[in-house]
């Protein structure tokens, strides 16, 4: 599932039927709720921030993104795991695993790569729409199989 | 491996008993938040307002949120990702835990609909064992059984009796080392 800044579902994509079968109107739901959701976990933060300064990051120009406190990055129930990614300009990776199922952090990397080359390279997509990009498709599958 | 905070929920989303460790004391506050962590404040939510408000002022982790809010918005948050579970998962699933970047929560519901909630840092396997013990080691023997406290607990009334205070802190402290 590819969740937009705003809360809106752009893009999702079931591989295998171990979950409960939902209408693409659920999924919607799902993923306005989660937006939400997200956003009241980064709140919540109960530790006191820490400045990542280290001696590298010292040398480098001072980032223009600023030091926030991240939302939901795993949840786990005892029958799946979703595992979330947030990119810097606010777009969500959501990625339903079993729960025992390794390296989920690098898929989910290698899936907005996927996404940066197919669907932001291409000149026909509009930002904040539904994802409808035949190569992104067939780049998932492909990845998804060797994968599996 | 640090503890943040601990909550119980009854059934009618009322927090009835929250308990919170202040966080290690940062470099910029001085000696007050010091000498708290060492005796870590606790409020069953009516109980006393002014110790809620002293921590706020010490050890503020978000600006602008008093605890009773937080206790709602955890409240709020722990029952949409329950029900989220369920939609995605089927009936028999259960929410277990999520993690953010800077802490995690566990969660363990019991048949009663009474909800269980701990904060701790990133680094903590899963706690709903320790949860499910709390409740039937502590929660059972020193609130339900106590023949003095009442059926339901409005504001907290009944659940932060000595025993069970005592008792968690034992058990936290046995089960748990910091």
């Amino acid at each position: 599932m590819i969740v937009s800044k705003s809360g809106g579902l752009i893009y999702n994509r079931e591989f295998h039927t171990g979950l409960s079968k939902l209408t693409s109107n659920d999924y919607l739901i799902l993923a306005g709720s989660f937006h939400g959701m997200h956003a009241i976990t980064s709140q919540l933060s109960p530790a006191p921030r820490i400045p990542h300064i280290t001696p590298q990051n010292n040398m480098l120009a001072p980032s223009p993104f600023p030091n926030r406190p991240t939302g939901i990055e795993v949840m786990e129930s005892s029958h799946f795991r979703l595992q979330c990614f947030q990119t810097q300009t606010g777009t969500k990776f959501l990625l339903v695993t079993e729960p025992q199922q390794p390296n989920v952090d690098t898929m989910i990397k290698k899936v907005y790569e996927l996404y940066a080359d197919f669907v932001m390279k291409n000149p026909f997509y509009t930002v904040e729409m539904p994802i409808r990009c035949e190569k992104f498709d067939r780049g998932l599958d492909g990845f998804i199989k060797v994968r599996g | 491996m640090v503890l943040y905070s601990f909550y119980i929920f009854d059934r009618h989303t009322e927090c009835i008993y929250s308990r919170r460790w202040t966080p290690r004391p940062t470099s910029s506050s001085g000696a007050s938040t010091a000498s708290k962590s060492t005796r870590p404040t606790s409020s069953a939510s009516l109980t006393s307002t002014t110790t809620a408000n002293n921590n706020d002022a010490t050890s503020a982790p978000h600006k602008g949120l008093s605890h009773a809010d937080d206790e709602k918005l955890i409240f709020g948050l722990v029952f949409s990702l329950r029900n989220m579970v369920t939609k995605l998962g089927g009936s028999d699933d259960t929410f277990l835990s999520y993690r953010t970047g800077e802490y995690k929560l566990h969660y363990y519901e019991t048949p009663t609909r009474m909800k269980f909630v701990m904060l701790t840092d990133t680094k903590v396997p899963n706690l709903r064992q320790y949860l499910y013990q709390i409740w039937a080691n502590l929660y059972v023997e020193y609130v339900v059984k106590n023949p003095l406290a009442p059926m339901e607990h409005p504001g907290g009334v009944g659940v932060s009796n000595e025993l069970f205070e005592r008792g968690l802190e034992a058990f936290l402290g046995a089960v748990l080392p910091a």
